[in-house]
């Protein structure tokens, strides 16, 4: 046996003992056990916007971190994700479980014909040409939403209701002390199938493709000289992720019960998965759940530092005005983030643990 | 010399232009298959270039490429590769975030049939990781394997560059200065990798070089390109007596350009 083969065998050996692991199940835990561990329904949704965010940068991850590919329209098929939920359950009002696999059997396919037509078109050029093709896709998209008001609901968007367990009114009793609500289902729902998208993500990057996606990321010119034509790869990794990116719109659209161009489709929600990616650490997949969980949680949280100081320091008009600018700390808190993890939380923990393993 | 088998490479008037300069001019070469052939000729004679032509990254203006006969002249890099001819590169050009072993399991990957497996992990395919660390044995580099290449130092990373090219089993290597940049206590270890490939006979091998005194002992033939004209092609000591040559390339060239 060589010491490659001695060194996997060793590495399956401790697959389930290692660090990594345990961390892997207490996160499952914690999103298994939120319900029942917040009452409020604040808490809930942020979570549950983490989960699926993490899902979303996640996919975005397999084209920029592990492909070297940028593109700016990643959320154009989170947004047809959200709106093949939306008209059919809003709009044609066909409120059922099968029309509900059915549209999201939908959004995978139009986003993966779409994605895989602007790679073809777009990819073979220079990489710059991609990001621009993409952002101008996905703003087409949003102007189309807000436009065609008979099938989107226009800038009104459309408000709709889910069949069955998923529905609000929907309960099936107490379980461990919580009502089980159609909102609790459709979080566990929701749970699943991000999980599921993870465990597919993974298996992707690590899969022979995936290997090749990273010698293209690393030097493309060298892995053309190899043999492969990277070219195909690339939309390959461009059109997987966004069927994935498609799954998380559906789910996020399952969640809110409520699609507009603002909510699923704007520049800014692009501008969010960047954050994410950034501060998560690119090419690391998991990098995905601590930026979406650092964006989501200061969002949610920082604007309440107001209510916080002032009833801490009642009176003190300065600290009210201090603590009233919250995105300037959420600003400063990003700098630093950004400062002291140059790989994103995720790559730089990473490194540091095995720079120490290797010294 | 006399050939007993029809050429493996052969360029027929390959030309490129840049613009108003005339790099590579007419230039018509057979080589044989088994052979080690050396290209020569000083800085900026269109040594780099010819190759780039041969594995495809430049198309020429004019002229003909053709492998074991067929005319190759249009197609990619990557097809190139896939038909046999592999390359490296002058300037060191390998993964460097990647592992030394993953680097060369990657060529070894791209000649098999599983290049669009995406729902299998990759190291179910255990053979051509053991491909890889039988490969990285022969250039002494397989106490690094789970070293990520930009840990090398340059020499190794030379060596790397090499057993990329050999996991590619392509029939022709295209080797571009394999000892440029290389300390000089480097380089014997990488002419006795050399030396030994073409012991084996199985490889056509093509290397651009400058320094000639590498060369002499290796080569079968040498082709001298002289401000992108072959000005000579024949056995190491014919070339080296020829007077053409001599000139071109100990300092002649510069009186004449």
């Amino acid at each position: 046996m060589n010491p490659v083969q001695q060194f996997r065998l060793e590495e399956k050996g401790v697959r389930f003992r290692n660090p990594y692991f345990f961390l892997r199940i207490l996160l499952l835990a914690f999103f298994v056990f939120t319900p029942f561990m917040f009452r409020s329904f604040e808490v809930l949704d942020v979570v549950l916007k983490i989960i699926i965010f993490s899902a979303l940068v996640a996919s975005y991850d397999v084209i920029l971190g592990y492909t070297g590919i940028v593109s700016l329209g990643h959320v154009l098929y989170f947004g047809i994700g959200c709106y093949s939920v939306g008209i059919f359950m809003g709009n044609l009002g066909w409120i059922s479980y099968g029309h509900l696999a059915l549209a999201f059997l939908i959004a995978i396919a139009v986003s993966g014909i779409l994605s895989v037509l602007i790679g073809l078109f777009s990819l073979r050029i220079r990489a710059i040409f991609f990001a621009m093709v993409t952002l101008a896709f996905m703003e087409f998209a949003f102007i189309l939403s807000s436009q065609l008001r008979s099938i989107t609901g226009g800038d009104d968007g459309i408000s709709f209701k889910l069949p069955g367990i998923l529905a609000v009114d929907y309960s099936i009793g107490h379980f461990l002390g919580i009502e089980l609500t159609g909102r609790i289902l459709s979080y566990f729902l929701i749970l699943l199938i991000c999980m599921i998208l993870f465990l597919f993500m993974l298996r992707f990057v690590h899969s022979p493709v995936g290997r090749v996606l990273q010698s293209i990321r690393d030097n493309e010119p060298r892995s053309i000289a190899l043999g492969y034509r990277t070219y195909l790869f690339q939309v390959i990794a461009s059109s997987f992720a966004s069927c994935v990116a498609a799954v998380a719109g559906a789910c996020f659209a399952i969640w809110v019960r409520y699609v507009s161009p603002d909510s699923s489709l704007s520049v800014s929600i692009m501008l969010d998965v960047l954050l994410m990616v950034i501060v998560g650490g690119m090419g690391t997949l998991y990098g995905g759940i601590f930026g979406a969980a650092f964006l989501m949680v200061t969002r949610a949280f920082l604007p309440k530092l107001q209510v916080l100081v002032g009833s801490i320091l009642p009176g003190v008009p300065m600290a009210a005005r201090l603590s009233e600018r919250w995105l300037f700390y959420f600003g400063l808190l990003f700098i630093i983030i950004v400062y002291f993890f140059p790989k994103g939380i995720v790559g730089t923990v990473q490194e540091f643990f095995s720079k120490r393993r290797t010294s | 010399m006399n050939m007993p088998h029809p050429p493996i490479i052969e360029t027929k008037d390959l030309t490129i232009r840049f613009g108003g300069h005339l790099a590579v001019d007419h230039v018509s070469l057979q080589i044989p298959p088994f052979t080690f052939k050396s290209i020569i000729g000083p800085n900026g004679a269109g040594k780099t270039t010819f190759f780039n032509m041969i594995s495809g990254q430049y198309r020429p203006t004019e002229g003909k490429v053709f492998l074991k006969g067929k005319d190759v002249t249009s197609l990619s890099p990557a097809i190139r590769t896939q038909l046999g001819i592999g390359r490296s590169f002058q300037l060191t050009n390998v993964f460097l975030s990647l592992t030394v072993l993953e680097n060369v399991r990657l060529a070894i990957q791209s000649q098999k049939d599983i290049g669009f497996n995406f729902w299998k992990n990759y190291l179910s395919f255990s053979e051509l990781e053991n491909q890889a660390y039988e490969i990285l044995k022969m250039v002494l580099l397989d106490t690094k394997w789970n070293v990520p290449a930009s840990g090398l130092t340059h020499g190794e990373q030379r060596k790397l560059e090499i057993a990329i090219l050999l996991a590619l089993e392509t029939e022709v290597l295209l080797l571009d200065e394999p000892t440029a940049g290389m300390a000089l206590e480097e380089v014997p270890s990488i002419l006795e990798l050399l030396k030994q490939i073409k012991n084996r006979r199985d490889k056509t091998i093509l290397l651009v070089e400058h320094k000639m005194d590498v060369l002499m002992a290796l080569s079968d033939s040498i082709a001298v390109l002289h401000e992108g004209r072959l000005i000579a092609d024949d056995t190491p000591e014919a070339v080296s007596k020829n007077r053409e040559v001599q000139e071109a390339y100990f300092g002649g060239g510069r009186a004449r350009g």
